[in-house]
């Protein structure tokens, strides 16, 4: 069956309660220009349950220079025990280069994250994206209740979908929790990243990254200088039913 | 081409930010005349118009564009530079591009 704009909706309804195999299923079945997103955190067990379906799924990972070593051996673990090529797609030097140059290497702290990580991140992000029909991710809905309480495990993807190019992205594990994810890690031995065994939750780059407490929210570990996401251009329909 | 411009009012009854900020650019680089109508998802009345068209659209932002081409097909713009860039036929910097692609998809944050 192929994935169109106007069955999206309906086949994320009919997915909404399968499991993250089932998802990755339909979407191997249904992509064969398709990767993983693998940030080198949890999402790890996508790359796991892939493999079993497609032993040659493809890969990717943003390589932002700021990545923490534990983060680079993971990828290599990764890549060693499934035996796959994880394509690490890097920023561009002369827009890192310039960036430094005019604000020095900290900027984040005092400007916001959203330009540094629109170089490191979002602009080699979407050069891999132009080159595929569909990508993988590991976003959880508990991961952020704000910014993904309504995250489906199959959306067509607006923000990176261009003129002539339409883009889907599977979100396998959007129904799992935290919990699960550590469960499924543990049960079939899948490699993790060791800043895990030292309070990390939520791993990103160095600088902006930084353990929790027991019962601190993962979200805490990431950007917590800045304030809280506003959500005010917001259109669902929780906002409407809180009036 | 037929170009309809939803912004949203906070249940508080002011314009939400964002669709303040696009709209008052918009206004600056001319291209206002280009937008057919300006429809309002109003959060204190689910039956608004620009609510409905969220719904209809699946669009969980704003504001937001629909392009209705001449065929009748209708394209959904979220992201105001793409909109610019893709249907107005502007310049925009790449690294304009990508900062407003992730103030504009907070759930981007799992990158």
């Amino acid at each position: 069956m192929s994935i169109t704009r106007e069955n999206v909706g309906q086949l994320a309804a009919e997915y909404a309660d399968r499991q993250p195999q089932e998802i990755l299923q339909l979407a191997l079945d249904s992509f064969e220009n398709i990767a993983i997103s693998f940030s080198g955190a949890e999402d790890v067990v996508l790359v796991d349950m892939a493999v079993k379906i497609r032993p040659d799924v493809k890969v990717f990972s943003l390589d932002t220079a700021r990545l923490h070593p534990e983060t680079y051996r993971l990828l290599e673990r990764v890549r060693e025990r499934y035996g796959i090529a994880i394509e690490v797609m890097f920023p561009d030097a002369a827009d890192v280069e310039r960036l430094v140059q005019e604000k020095g290497l900290f900027s984040f702290y005092r400007d916001g994250h959203q330009e540094c990580c629109g170089i490191r991140k979002v602009r080699p992000l979407r050069r891999k994206l132009d080159t595929l029909d569909a990508w993988i991710t590991g976003q959880r809905r508990d991961q952020s209740p704000g910014t993904r309480a309504a995250i489906d495990v199959v959306e067509f993807d607006r923000a990176f979908s261009t003129e002539g190019h339409d883009l889907y992205k599977f979100n396998p594990l959007s129904n799992w929790t935290s919990a699960q994810v550590w469960q499924y890690i543990r049960s079939n031995d899948v490699p993790y990243n060791e800043l895990h065994e030292r309070g990390f939750v939520s791993i990103g780059c160095e600088p902006c990254t930084r353990p929790v407490l027991p019962n601190q929210h993962e979200r805490e570990g990431r950007w917590w200088w800045e304030e809280a996401t506003q959500k005010e251009c917001g259109l669902h329909a929780a906002n409407v039913s809180k009036d | 081409m037929r170009i309809t411009l939803v912004k949203k009012i906070k249940a508080d009854g002011s314009l939400c930010r964002k669709c303040a900020e696009v709209t008052e650019r918009l206004e600056r680089e001319g291209h206002m005349g280009r937008i057919d109508q300006v429809l309002i998802a109003d959060e204190r009345d689910p039956q608004s118009p620009g609510m409905l068209l969220a719904r209809e659209y699946r669009v969980e932002r704003a504001p937001f564009f629909l392009v209705e081409d001449d065929g009748g097909e209708t394209r959904v713009y979220t992201v105001y530079l793409q909109f610019l860039k893709e249907v107005l036929q502007q310049q925009t910097s790449e690294a304009e591009e990508a900062t407003e692609i992730l103030r504009d998809n907070p759930d981007l944050d799992f990158l």
